[in-house]
């Protein structure tokens, strides 16, 4: 008779011996606050399903690319871009597949390419308002006429609730409305998301702890509003 | 309106009236509208009622993805059910249907300068230059012969910046659909089809699914309902 042990050694076998090891970033957010990883997860899982598959994306603020991965797996390529250079170290040692790439520079220096596809979350929110311009434009310069952009950042009204680690983070914080004003200026089709917790819905914007804008359809520079 | 003191330790309180005024103070706010469900939402609300909380679900997603004051056509609206949560957002909004009774029931319900509706077929035809159009449990209706003729009806009402948003049952519900429904649908879709199907007229195709009122991005085939938003139509040159 089977033991339950001779069931499982097989189901077992088939999973390898591959291990993925947390880096500074993820060890942090792992041992402190477990659920940020949840619905960090989410997000990326939402962004990929949008973006569909075969398509080649790049993920800035990758940080340990655990998202990216995401991305690579659900969309077929994926390449993640962090000045962080601890954090891609830990991402290429964790994901050592064709499918993906990183990149330890940042994002306004790279090279402009033409992807399907540009993710962005927890980056705006980072980046002071005087150079806000510049990062869409490169955004919109590095993406395909037909290509999605999703960014995401947390809701400026959820501010009072963060702590003190994040509050010194943040140095550009997003309304929703704000956000799809910034967001129209360049890609004519702008849809926006609302998240709370692992839950992305389309309810009231300022309640929405985080906010998800999908553009597509970008403007030309001489286009824009 | 008789008015009742309850002394309570020495204070008088006149508790009944008070509420019964402040009820009557509200309820003037409300105005002084009725409306009416026809042959097919009162069939619903009778016999299914939980399927007017996830239709209203449908209209309220899709009223979310279309930007303030927008012009927006709605292809197969029945009774209008969704004018009011699409005009929301919506600047102006025509809902069109071949069911002369339920256009009836519609137009006896809204009175707003922003809604219309008209009745007709709208296979091939041209109402104006829309922003969006919406058609929800539409094209499972429409034999797949004639399914490319409602996607060229849905391109040619649109602007050149126009968005299309449809929704449907999913194929893989079917096994599940009372046998009216079944009866009715003559060409359900999977989510891989309807996101081909769009493809071929817009470049770029958002699918959800829907379970009950909520909307996600989960497995597809589990998807109950499913929900596309179509932009960037094909016809358009890159700009």
């Amino acid at each position: 008779m089977d033991t339950d042990n001779t069931n499982w050694m097989p189901v077992k076998n088939l999973m390898g011996k591959s291990t993925v090891r947390f880096g500074q970033h993820l060890s942090f957010q792992f041992v402190n606050t477990p659920r940020r990883l949840l619905y960090s997860l989410s997000y990326y899982k939402f962004a990929a399903k949008l973006i569909g598959v075969e398509k080649n994306v790049i993920d800035i603020g990758c940080g340990e690319g655990l998202g990216t991965w995401v991305l690579a797996k659900e969309c077929g390529h994926a390449v993640g871009v962090d000045f962080d250079k601890d954090a891609i170290q830990t991402a290429r040692s964790n994901w050592p597949s064709s499918q993906v790439r990183f990149t330890d520079c940042d994002f306004m220096k790279i090279e402009d390419a033409c992807y399907d596809a540009i993710v962005a979350f927890d980056v705006i929110e980072h980046i002071l308002p005087v150079n806000s311009p510049d990062f869409f434009n490169k955004v919109s310069n590095n993406i395909a006429h037909d290509g999605l952009f999703i960014v995401g950042t947390p809701n400026e009204t959820s501010h009072m609730y963060a702590n003190e680690v994040t509050r010194k983070g943040h140095i550009n914080l997003f309304s929703g409305q704000r956000l799809e004003e910034q967001m129209r200026e360049v890609f004519h089709h702008v849809f926006m998301f609302g998240a709370n917790d692992e839950v992305i819905h389309t309810g009231f914007l300022p309640m929405s702890h985080y906010l998800i804008a999908v553009g597509c359809r970008r403007r030309k520079a001489n286009q824009r509003q | 309106m008789s008015r009742i003191d309850i002394y309570v330790e020495g204070v008088v309180l006149n508790v009944m009236v008070n509420e019964l005024e402040k009820w009557n103070e509200v309820k003037q706010m409300l105005g002084h509208r009725s409306m009416s469900l026809g042959a097919h939402w009162a069939y619903n609300l009778l016999n299914d009622p939980k399927r007017l909380s996830f239709v209203l679900s449908r209209y309220k997603f899709a009223s979310k993805m279309i930007p303030i004051g927008q012009r927006v056509l709605e292809l197969g609206c029945s009774e209008g059910i969704g004018a009011s949560i699409l005009c929301e957002r919506a600047g102006n909004y025509m809902g069109v249907d071949f069911d002369q009774e339920a256009i009836s029931v519609a137009q006896a319900n809204f009175n707003n300068p922003k809604v219309s509706f008209l009745v007709g077929d709208f296979m091939g035809n041209k109402y104006g230059v829309y922003d969006v159009v919406v058609s929800l449990d539409v094209i499972e209706h429409i034999n797949s012969g004639s399914e490319n003729v409602f996607f060229d009806t849905i391109c040619r009402n649109l602007d050149t910046d126009g968005i299309a948003i449809l929704g449907t049952p999913n194929e893989t519900s079917a096994s599940y659909a009372s046998s009216a429904s079944i009866a009715g649908h003559v060409n359900l879709f999977s989510g891989n089809r309807l996101r081909q199907s769009l493809q071929k007229y817009f470049r770029n195709v958002l699918l959800f699914g829907m379970n009950d009122e909520v909307v996600h991005t989960g497995f597809t085939p589990m998807s109950h309902y499913l929900i596309a938003v179509a932009c960037y139509k094909r016809e358009c040159r890159a700009t």
